[in-house]
């Protein structure tokens, strides 16, 4: 295994403190919660299932040599736990049984869920009855393409034909909202339409100001 | 469509503006070696980005040159290497058949400039399709593609984007390490939607005027282009959930001494220039006295 500091991108003589801080912004960063659906969520994983282990395994180096590493424990491996195993990883979230019983959206979530978008497409196309749940996987296969507006628009529809399911709620929710909450180094909100702070938009305005299409670095 | 992807230099520490401008002018010196002083005119901030998404961790040899654009002052700038190298070759592919749709897209007379340009980058585009044919085959499909969603009027502006997205995401395909591809597809197909959306939201306006085809204002029923506040939120939602999934392939590989200028442009950047778009401030921050502040900011510097 790779060395746990360096994991963690620390030194060796860090403080508990700095390291609980380390690891806390990179829990943040490779949460499951931050690559929900992501394709990409299964590389997450690996990283956090790495982080983890190496966070792991410095405290109980320490804890080995000092009286006091009790503390550790407590505070944060608790707290972020319960994401070691995977159990909420983006791609479990289709796993569940589908809601109209249908065994062709089975398949379709299945599909999904491994990652193979044509075959859920090519069952979805032949599936004639678009249901709430027909509307809600569609939403899932162009959210996974990288069809963000289309995804919206499947979900709302899906929430719109059955509006007490929670997962069409929450996925429609998301869309909506879920890059809100996104993680951003130093904790800074994530938006287009949220830069308008201070000391944003004075870097804005001298940013702006200062690119004339390449002429900055010709002069 | 080029010319949205900027570094925030004034968020950056100076050192790491230094080194875009090493890579910048390194991409120049390789488009010059390899196809000619023509070539070198293609040069913008994206293909730079190509350039750094392509590169390893480390910064490689610089050295130090005048040229042209700076006669006077030696510039330092970064010596080719294999991923300047196809990010040169792809920057010339895209360039010239980017340059054909406008010729395709415009009369004899207005179509004249961009016929003349791309008639001088030919033998550079002749050369690059033969070096990279896989790339010069999947942007050639993907344009024409586009095309035809123009002339139907596709009123789905995620299809008309996918066109353009999955051409950019193509540069990912010469990459050897299959996590690594993974990771720059993703970045390059959201890169791509998203610089074909903010483009598409930066011509509202003229489109209106003109009557052109405007995924943007089909999707959102902008008529005279306006923006109203529910389509604006709901634009700037599908904007941001194209930048989420820019930042978190970004966080799953190793970009190395380019992480900070990553990094900023992902979290900060394009917050801001898609922001100065919906408010229609960005084409206006861009030309006229500004440049003359530039300078003074590039000479205090």
């Amino acid at each position: 295994m790779n060395d746990p500091y360096q994991v963690l991108g620390v030194s060796e003589n860090a403080s508990d403190e700095e390291i609980k801080k380390a690891y806390r912004e990179l829990a943040r960063k490779y949460h499951p919660d931050n690559y929900h659906d992501n394709p990409l969520a299964d590389l997450a994983q690996e990283k956090m299932k790495e982080i983890n282990a190496a966070y792991e395994e410095i405290t109980k180096m320490r804890s080995g040599s000092k009286s006091g590493g009790g503390s550790y424990g407590g505070g944060y491996g608790s707290a972020y736990g319960g994401y070691r195993g995977g159990s909420s990883g983006g791609y479990q979230q289709y796993s569940g049984q589908s809601a109209s019983g249908s065994s062709v959206l089975q398949q379709v979530r299945v599909a999904i869920n491994t990652g193979n978008l044509s075959r859920a497409e090519a069952l979805l196309a032949n599936y004639s009855d678009h249901n709430a749940e027909w509307n809600f996987l569609r939403g899932a296969v162009c959210y996974r393409r990288g069809w963000m507006d289309e995804a919206k628009r499947y979900y709302q529809t899906a929430c719109q034909m059955d509006p007490s399911n929670p997962e069409y709620r929450q996925a429609l929710e998301y869309m909506e909202n879920g890059t809100r909450s996104a993680y951003r180094p130093n904790g800074g909100q994530f938006g287009t339409e949220l830069c308008g702070g201070n000391p944003c938009l004075t870097l804005c305005c001298l940013w702006t100001l200062c690119n004339g299409g390449g002429y900055w670095f010709c002069c | 469509m080029f010319g949205y992807v900027k570094p925030p230099l004034q968020a950056l520490p100076q050192e790491e503006t230094e080194r875009f401008r090493r890579i910048y002018c390194g991409l120049c010196h390789t488009l010059g070696h390899r196809y000619g002083t023509a070539a070198r005119f293609i040069l913008n901030y994206d293909f730079t980005y190509l350039a750094i998404l392509l590169s390893g961790v480390e910064e490689g040899e610089s050295r130090s040159a005048r040229c042209f654009a700076s006669p006077v002052r030696r510039r330092e700038y970064l010596v080719s290497d294999g991923a300047m190298e196809l990010a040169a070759d792809e920057s010339v592919i895209l360039a010239y058949w980017q340059l054909r749709d406008g010729v395709e897209d415009h009369d004899w007379l207005h179509g004249l400039k961009y016929r003349g340009l791309s008639a001088v980058l030919e033998p550079a585009y002749r050369k690059a399709a033969k070096l990279c044919p896989g790339f010069d085959e999947s942007t050639r499909t993907q344009l024409r593609l586009l095309s035809d969603l123009e002339k139907e009027n596709c009123a789905s502006m995620d299809r008309a984007a996918d066109a353009f997205a999955v051409l950019l995401g193509a540069a990912a395909r010469e990459v050897d390490d299959p996590i690594r591809q993974r990771v720059l597809e993703q970045i390059l197909y959201h890169l791509g939607r998203w610089v074909y959306l903010v483009d598409a939201a930066d011509d509202l306006k003229k489109d209106a005027a003109s009557g052109n085809y405007n995924p943007v204002a089909l999707r959102f029923g902008l008529t005279d282009g306006i923006w109203t506040a529910e389509a604006r939120r709901e634009f700037a939602a599908t904007l941001d959930h194209s930048i989420h999934m820019m930042a978190t392939a970004f966080e799953l590989w190793d970009f190395g001494v380019w992480t900070p200028i990553l990094e900023t442009t992902f979290y900060t950047g394009l917050f801001h220039v898609g922001k100065a778009v919906l408010d229609g401030t960005f084409r206006t921050a861009r030309c006229g006295e500004d440049r003359k502040k530039s300078k003074n900011v590039e000479e205090s510097t």
